[in-house]
């Protein structure tokens, strides 16, 4: 029968019923900070789960996924922040702080809501498709392509930081009222925000799970094996990786929009190196091969963060490091595939019949 | 009539060092050429020039009538050319049978990938060829387990799965047993019906075996080329490689 | 324009240059012989600044010594980090990647508590905080005692991998390891003494870099990433940094002369990404042998 881990319906049935215990969460938590909070672990997981398509499958290790994370953040940023200017006080209060007297053009846009969300994920998109396009056309690849991504993620965070009249500096901005969407107000703390962030994050996943499925996938995953020999069968391995990279890139950038949908606040915190780098941390401790275990890593680290953080505040940082440590030298596949392993025992025994629990990986079909 | 495949003038330098030195060659639509010569002779650079592996100093390569000279591998690859390894590349971590799939590339167009589940005629196809590569047991196997035939016959059958119109097969019966070897050779031969192929061998029985044609390269030219008798009856042949061989 | 006022930024951008290059010389070892991408060579820097730190004000020790001590207790630490987890994961430099990452947290959040997060700050000799004047133009001793430290560091390791045995057995580890095994070279001592002596460079330009700056368990964080843009540029090879810090460094000061530090960091980043669009092997590349 093979292993219960690799079956395509028991993975599907699996995420099935993960999401739905998450969308039942509203019904059972009444404290509005909670459940904001718990939103902002969408946002996480989301970011795990393009970490996890883009290196995972993809092969592709990307330590600058703060950019696409960054602007889309940025972009919704200034959207509310427009929105909340009128006709007669055009410019946001940080600006005229700055001595600006009139509206950068590149503001301009944003006053228009739909106009503004759709620059929010279509300028990280594009940035992506045209600087993956380059790296991957130049065969920058492995850890070179790395650096690089580290380079302009630092470049990113610095023109932020120095341009402060127009994207607030260090300060960053602060949309002074909740997003409003066709005259409704999205408030942060409602469940209507936890739900909006779930079915994002639903689509994307399920996105996610269907590329891997795809012959697209398939290619994918032969470049992260071997790029050289899958060039020789006819493929563009330049192009296969730029997608994967853009559509990774556009997970996050959805996922920073939905941050500061959440908290109403950016800073170029969301571009700091160390926190793309967290983002691989999740999904390498997860498991990078799994989208659902690369999510479940997220939440694991950003729960622990938040919960032991306080008691072990001063030595969090070690645990964390040590545990990563841990991963990269003997569980290099994360602790999905610890599950896996354990599936595959209970497969090569005959007569067993597994429960299909814990989180799925999508790798390997059949 | 022209050559399916035609080599004009090509030079490759790394360095101060030749590698190829003005060589020419034209393989006829339909038959099976055997590039044979001593270690170093560069072959496998011609094998790396012909599929854009690397792009060479001079000359041209022409390929049914169009140049494909310095283009891209899969750019080569899409205008029918299939390539085997010296070493055995296949994707280690995918399965026998993922491998196949990949290797069936009718579509290759990343976008138009992303929608694409099923693909027409690959069933057929796979059956087919894992049959012929004595695969059809492995097919759920990650193709890193292999023993080493099963790894050639895997990477033989990709190509096949490929459907080029030209085959490059750089010493495919390294590692294959007696009977293995006989095996390679039949099929070659079936081959030659729909395909054209060029092989290089060290195995000079088993180029006696299959070659229509036979071309020894030296120190980076062109030596010779004819049938086998022809070759097997040169001089210069005989001093710088058969000679060698029978020696040894 | 000003002509004294631009020869003074090309005289700072050899100084930051030299900067650069002090900060990326381990890193270029470490990558260019062992393969080992070093997240943790920033905090390599960190505890080379800390070292100094405490042998100054706990045992007294002279500026001038703590540098050379620098080196020695982050080489020490280098080879046990070598031989504890480094070791086992060459020939995986993305995994060399991560692990390292996670030792730089370690490393950071360690320190942090043994030394708390206040800034410590080093203290150079008083003839170090005096300037040198050129005529028309001026420089503090310290960073011309920066270049100096820096060229002496560049010429000692030149002088170790090119006129030395060490050198040549970590050349002929460098091309093909098998080979160099079979002329009974022991390479798993050769990434061990390399991986080290990397460190150990880092150590120097943290007891340098600690004068320079204040001295902060997070310190190493802002060099790390120019330190691989060097190596990256460079190719991986040590003449590869030396040029690419010189003119990175040189670029840097002036693109600062006509806008500000922080702008100007940000052209050379952009311009690197550029310049690897072209030349993905870096300035001087070293072969590498494939299938």
């Amino acid at each position: 029968m093979g292993n219960l881990y690799h079956n395509k319906t028991a993975q599907w049935l699996v995420y099935a019923a993960f999401f739905i215990g998450l969308a039942l969460i509203p019904s059972f938590v009444d404290d509005a900070f909670l459940l904001n909070q718990l939103a902002t672990y969408g946002v996480y997981g989301m970011l795990a789960l393009s970490i996890s398509l883009c290196w995972g499958f993809g092969g592709i290790l990307n330590l600058g996924q703060g950019i696409a994370f960054g602007l889309g953040a940025y972009g919704m940023a200034m959207t509310m922040q427009m929105q909340s200017q009128s006709e007669s006080n055009p410019i946001p209060p940080f600006m005229l702080n700055n001595s600006l007297d009139a509206l950068p053009w590149f503001w301009e846009p944003f006053s228009n809501t739909a106009a503004g969300l759709f620059l929010a994920i279509a300028v990280p998109t594009l940035f992506c498709a045209i600087f993956g396009g380059i790296m991957f056309r130049a065969r920058v690849s492995g850890p070179f392509f790395a650096i690089m991504t580290l380079a302009m993620l630092s470049a990113f965070y610095t023109i932020i930081l120095d341009r402060q009249p127009y994207t607030g500096g260090v300060n960053g901005i602060t949309p002074p009222s909740a997003l409003q969407i066709a005259g409704v107000e999205i408030d942060p703390y409602s469940s209507t925000a936890y739900l909006t962030v779930l079915g994002i994050l639903v689509v994307a996943t399920v996105v996610a799970k269907l590329i891997t499925q795809s012959s697209f996938g398939l290619v994918t995953q032969a470049i992260r094996d071997d790029a050289e020999r899958v060039r020789f069968l006819g493929y563009s391995v330049a192009g296969y990786e730029t997608m994967i990279y853009t559509v990774s890139g556009m997970i996050a950038a959805f996922a920073g929009c939905c941050l500061v949908m959440l908290v109403q606040y950016v800073s170029p915190a969301q571009m700091d190196v160390s926190f793309s780098l967290s983002m691989v941390i999740w999904a390498a401790i997860g498991g990078r091969l799994s989208l659902l275990g690369s999510m479940c890593g997220a939440f694991l680290i950003m729960g622990a963060q938040s919960y032991l953080g306080d008691t072990f505040l001063a030595t969090w940082l070690l645990i964390l490091g040590g545990f990563f440590i841990i991963v990269v030298r003997f569980l290099p596949n994360g602790l999905a595939s610890l599950l896996e392993s354990a599936l595959g025992l209970l497969a090569s025994k005959p007569k067993t019949s597994a429960e299909p629990n814990g989180d799925a990986k999508p790798v390997p079909a059949e | 009539m022209p050559g399916l495949l035609e080599i004009h003038n090509l030079s490759k330098s790394f360095d101060a060092t030749k590698v190829i030195n003005d060589f020419s060659m034209e393989v006829v639509e339909g038959t099976l050429c055997c590039l044979v010569g001593p270690n170093g002779a560069g072959k496998t650079t011609t094998m790396d020039l012909v599929t854009g592996r690397i792009k060479p100093t001079s000359g041209k390569v022409i390929f049914a009538g169009e140049d494909i000279t310095a283009k891209h591998e899969h750019v080569i690859a899409r205008a029918g050319i299939g390539r085997k390894f010296q070493v055995p590349a296949v994707l280690r971590d995918l399965t026998v049978r993922q491998n196949l799939e990949v290797a069936y590339s009718r579509q290759t167009n990343p976008f138009w990938n992303l929608f694409k589940f099923r693909k027409a005629g690959l069933k057929e196809k796979l059956d087919e060829i894992a049959t012929l590569g004595g695969l059809s047991g492995r097919l759920n196997e990650r193709a890193g387990i292999l023993s080493h035939g099963e790894t050639q016959w895997l990477e033989i059958s990709m190509v096949l799965m490929q459907e080029p119109r030209l085959l490059l097969m750089d010493e495919p019966i390294a590692g294959m047993t007696e009977g293995e070897i006989e095996k390679t050779a039949r099929i070659f031969k079936d081959l030659r019906k729909t395909a054209t192929l060029i092989v290089v061998e060290h195995d000079m029985g088993f180029v006696r075996e299959i070659a229509d044609v036979v071309t020894v390269m030296h120190m980076g030219s062109l030596l010779a080329t004819g049938t086998i008798s022809e070759i097997e009856a040169d001089a210069r042949v005989r001093d710088v490689y058969l000679g060698e061989k029978e020696a040894a | 324009m000003d002509i004294g006022s631009l020869l003074n930024a090309l005289i700072l951008g050899v100084s930051i240059a030299s900067i650069w290059l002090i900060a990326a010389l381990g890193l270029t070892i470490i990558y260019g012989a062992a393969g080992v991408i070093n997240m943790a060579h920033g905090e390599f820097i960190m505890l080379g600044a800390y070292s100094s730190y405490m042998l100054q004000y706990y045992f007294g020790l002279p500026y001038l010594l703590c540098i050379p001590a620098s080196f020695v207790i982050v080489a020490a630490v280098g080879l046990v980090l070598e031989r504890g987890l480094i070791q086992y994961l060459y020939n995986r430099p993305l995994d060399t990647l991560l692990a390292t990452y996670g030792v730089s947290l370690v490393l950071m959040q360690g320190v942090r508590l043994i030394f708390g997060s206040d800034p410590k700050y080093l203290a150079a000799p008083a003839l170090f905080s005096s300037n040198i004047s050129l005529g028309f133009a001026s420089v503090s001793t310290f960073r011309v005692v920066i270049l100096l430290v820096t060229a002496l560091c560049v010429l000692g390791i030149w002088l170790l991998f090119y006129k030395t045995r060490f050198g040549v057995q970590v050349r002929a580890v460098m091309q093909n390891k098998e080979m160099a095994a079979s002329f009974g070279i022991n390479s798993s001592r050769i990434y061990m003494m390399t991986f080290a002596l990397g460190a150990g460079l880092a150590g120097v330009a943290g007891s340098l870099f600690g004068v320079l700056a204040i001295v902060l368990p997070t310190m190493g964080a802002s060099y790390v990433v120019q330190a691989f843009l060097m190596v990256v540029t460079g190719g991986g090879s040590l003449a590869g940094t030396v040029v690419a810090s010189g003119v990175t460094g040189q670029l840097q000061s002036v693109f600062a002369f006509f806008s500000n530090d922080t702008f100007a960091r940000f052209l050379i980043f952009v311009l690197i990404v550029v310049f690897l669009r072209f030349r993905p092997q870096g300035l001087f590349a070293q072969a590498g042998a494939r299938r």
